[in-house]
């Protein structure tokens, strides 16, 4: 199920689009237990083999995040992180319940309170697993008061960004300017 | 020859009833000429209304969103614009449509984050149908500019670092201030005589010594003390 919608022109993603992004896929992760699987089938499904021969290729490539335990330097193609872009939109598509249900507030505090949770101790434990505890955004991320703001972030990106509609606004939001 | 599209997410349904454009040569099943649509939330009055407003609706609501998914949360629309939305200082969005009918006040709907994705699917959706073959004009989303995407670090946190660092320039400053200036360093003796000699670099940062600097009195010249 490639997707056909135009292409903007690609430029590579700056560390911070990388870091990023990779958290989004990271908080995908977090919500679907069989997370990374679903991106590999996602890959092969979407006809990205090419880019992502094998799950070891798509784990390379997220290894460009700087606040990885074992960050890879340099940049990634444009063609690379515009696949990754388009997995995680399908990705995201997938889990819009979830993501709806954790944003919405119309049902009781408890409820609410108990997906959240749910979600960010999955988070955290992905986070210590694979991070670099000495990194300011990671300590800021697994702080339950000071991160707390920046998680329900990425839920809402991934929920604004789901579906093909959402891949252009994903994209132009990971470009935006380091400043 | 009527067509209805029909978009449904949880909470809220879009229906967009129009006609293909026959003379463009368009299909049969295409909608090439909006006729009217409607907008309808369960618990909350059902928006209807003609072309221009659901193209309003989509030139505020997309670039809201485009905004919110960078952490951006600023009012769109307002002023001469049938629609507006905007954040809510208690949290959620505020999304405002002005009748176009005299002595019609505006609406004033309240909508949380899911709510509002739910409206953002729905206007994607429509946006990308290809049956829907009208002009939309709608704004590729575009990154943001560096003043914006700054604007949305606390403006407390923006200024944390040159103040602090002002701060502390001053202080620097003022300790330097109050520190004793040092004295002079006093000429000895020793020194005033040898001035008119050239200084060795070995002697330079040397304590002179004035015992070993007396010059020497040549002996039986009457000079001496107690001598008549």
């Amino acid at each position: 199920m490639p997707d056909s919608s135009p292409e903007p022109p690609s430029t590579p993603l700056s560390r911070r689009g990388l870091e990023r992004l990779d958290l989004l896929l990271l908080s995908a992760e977090a919500l679907d237990l069989n997370g990374g699987e679903a991106m590999v089938w996602m890959s092969q499904q979407m006809g990205f083999s090419g880019l992502f021969p094998n799950r070891v290729e798509l784990w390379k490539r997220r290894c460009h995040n700087p606040l990885r335990r074992a960050t890879r330097r340099g940049r990634l193609d444009p063609a690379e992180t515009d696949a990754l872009m388009r997995i995680l939109c399908a990705l995201a598509d997938r889990l819009y319940p979830l993501l709806r249900a954790l944003l919405a507030t119309n049902e009781p505090e408890a409820v609410r309170q108990r997906r959240w949770e749910l979600f960010e101790g999955r988070l955290a434990d992905l986070v210590r697993e694979r991070m670099n505890p000495r990194r300011v955004g990671v300590q800021t991320l697994l702080d339950p008061q000071r991160g707390a703001r920046q998680r329900r972030q990425l839920i809402q990106s991934l929920a604004l960004g789901a579906g093909t509609g959402g891949y252009e606004r994903l994209r132009a939001s990971l470009h935006d300017p380091v400043v | 020859m009527k067509q209805t599209l029909r978009y449904d997410q949880v909470s809220c349904r879009l229906q967009v009833e129009g006609l293909p454009d026959l003379s463009s040569g368009q299909a049969q099943d295409a909608l090439g000429i909006i006729t009217g649509w409607s907008l309808s939330w369960p618990g909350r009055p059902e928006l209807e209304g003609r072309r221009e407003h659901l193209l309003a609706l989509m030139a505020v609501v997309l670039p809201y969103a485009r905004h919110l998914i960078s952490g951006v949360a600023r009012p769109f629309g307002g002023g001469e614009m049938p629609v507006s939305i905007a954040p809510r200082a208690e949290g959620g969005h505020s999304l405002q449509l002005r009748s176009s009918q005299p002595d019609t006040p505006s609406l004033d709907l309240h909508l949380d984050d899911a709510e509002l994705a739910d409206l953002v699917r729905v206007l994607d959706q429509l946006r990308l149908d290809p049956r829907l073959q009208v002009k939309l004009d709608l704004p590729e989303p575009q990154p943001l500019n560096p003043r914006e995407v700054m604007e949305r670090v606390p403006l407390r946190r923006r200024l944390a670092a040159p103040v602090g660092g002002a701060v502390a320039l001053a202080l620097a400053a003022t300790l330097g201030a109050l520190l004793p200036e040092p004295a002079p360093q006093r000429q000895t003796s020793g020194q005033r005589e040898t001035s008119g000699q050239r200084e060795t670099p070995g002697a330079a940062g040397a304590t002179p010594q004035p015992s070993s600097r007396q010059p020497s009195v040549p002996p039986g010249d009457g000079a001496q003390p107690g001598n008549p």
